[in-house]
């Protein structure tokens, strides 16, 4: 559950926040990643009014509240203030009638008052919130960016992730996080990975430890967070199962509903894994620029067999 | 032991890429050495890439030799496989 005391915590800053009354109600829910300007519902017409959003009064709000009669002007404000509604955000630079404060801090509702501009605030509010609000989850795996391609390594225990992970790193690419990733739908169009922040640039290497690789490699091979592209699962060579040998078909795993291109790396003794991953991802982005290897032979093999096919019609009619 | 035929690809589009997967498929568990000839030309069934060198059109017909201890097997499984169009019966 998101509470209004998570967003003033982290944003406080971002948002230009200062609480003015209601600190009991900072434990409130947030349930919607929308910010709500009341208007007409201001002005007493409460129908289909929602409120579960975080409220917020503008200087069209503030002026049309100081126009009214001081009993009016609280009773429409306690027409808004629910229950359920999660806090209350002045953006005008000017005064605030006591009464309000006193009814926030009454209702343990909690006021802010923000520096920024109503417009600038509530776009600011709406774009936090929906990232606060976007569907997470997270895996265990390896993710790394190679040739700017952002590639989650997944695979068993003791496979080899995090080696491939430190080949990857020592040939220039870059490392995000190791073990544990957190995935998060960005917009509901793609996927943001990025490791916990006590963990972020550590990897752990059987036989040598816990290491900081921006501090070994430099500051040039971490970041932070990156677009999962494809997902490779790397997995012990099995002689009983069939590896893709043409690769026309492309495998697809669900992430929080999204179809990441997924490829099955066998390994054993002798095929450079690292290296793989490396043609995995140029090939990946040969793929996007409209470049498919695969496809493109075997076009180029169904007109050769083709042109055989008419050459031998031609010879058959001939000899007919 | 060995076992050869000569069979027909009744595939409307050539023995191209998917058919000679699953050729490769079913052949790497197997011991057998399998060879495909087609138009003189003699190739090792076990390497995709030598079987699409083949370009072996509808109606092509290609000698299959098998040679091991199950070569019977193999070449019926084999038969069978280009009757039933790799899987494209039914297919346009």
């Amino acid at each position: 559950m998101y509470h209004v005391k998570d967003l003033y915590q982290k944003h406080k800053e971002a948002l230009s926040l200062s609480l003015l009354a209601g600190q009991k109600g900072l434990l409130r829910a947030v349930r919607s990643p929308e910010a709500n300007r009341p208007g007409l519902s201001l002005a007493g017409y409460l129908k289909n009014y929602t409120n579960q959003r975080i409220l917020v009064f503008g200087p069209m709000e503030m002026s049309y509240l100081q126009d009214l009669d001081k009993e009016v002007c609280l009773h429409r404000v306690k027409g808004v203030l629910t229950p359920k509604t999660p806090a209350l955000v002045i953006a005008c630079r000017g005064g605030i009638p006591q009464d309000i404060v006193s009814l926030c801090e009454e209702e343990s509702l909690p006021l802010f008052r923000t520096k920024m501009k109503m417009m600038e605030f509530s776009t600011r509010l709406s774009s936090l919130l929906n990232e606060e609000f976007s569907p997470s989850t997270t895996c265990h795996g390896t993710l790394v960016e190679a040739f700017g391609v952002g590639i989650l390594i997944q695979g068993d225990s003791s496979v080899g992730k995090s080696e491939t992970a430190l080949g990857l790193i020592e040939r220039g690419h870059r490392l995000i996080c190791d073990d544990l990733v957190e995935i998060r739908l960005r917009e509901g169009l793609y996927l943001e990975g990025s490791g916990p922040e006590l963990t972020r640039h550590l990897m752990e290497i059987r036989g040598i430890g816990i290491i900081n690789v921006a501090h070994l490699y430099g500051a040039v091979c971490v970041r932070d967070d990156k677009k999962i592209d494809i997902v490779i699962k790397i997995e012990e060579w099995d002689d009983q199962r069939f590896y893709d040998r043409i690769g026309l078909d492309q495998q697809y795993c669900d992430i929080l509903g999204l179809q990441v291109p997924y490829h099955v790396l066998p390994v054993k003794p002798g095929r450079d894994v690292v290296l793989l991953v490396e043609t995995i991802a140029l090939n990946h982005r040969l793929k996007e620029m409209g470049f498919n290897s695969a496809r493109d032979f075997n076009k180029k093999l169904l007109e050769t067999i083709e042109k055989k096919q008419k050459q031998a019609r031609k010879i058959s009619e001939g000899i007919l | 032991m060995k076992a050869s035929c000569s069979v027909k690809v009744k595939n409307p589009q050539g023995l191209h890429a998917r058919p000679a997967s699953v050729i490769v498929q079913m052949l790497q568990q197997t011991s057998c050495v399998v060879h495909f000839t087609y138009r003189k030309q003699t190739v090792n069934a076990k390497s995709i890439m030598s079987l699409l060198l083949l370009a072996a059109a509808k109606n092509a017909q290609i000698l299959v030799e098998v040679e091991g201890e199950e070569a019977e097997e193999i070449l019926h499984r084999l038969v069978k496989a280009f009757e039933e169009q790799f899987g494209e019966k039914g297919w346009v």
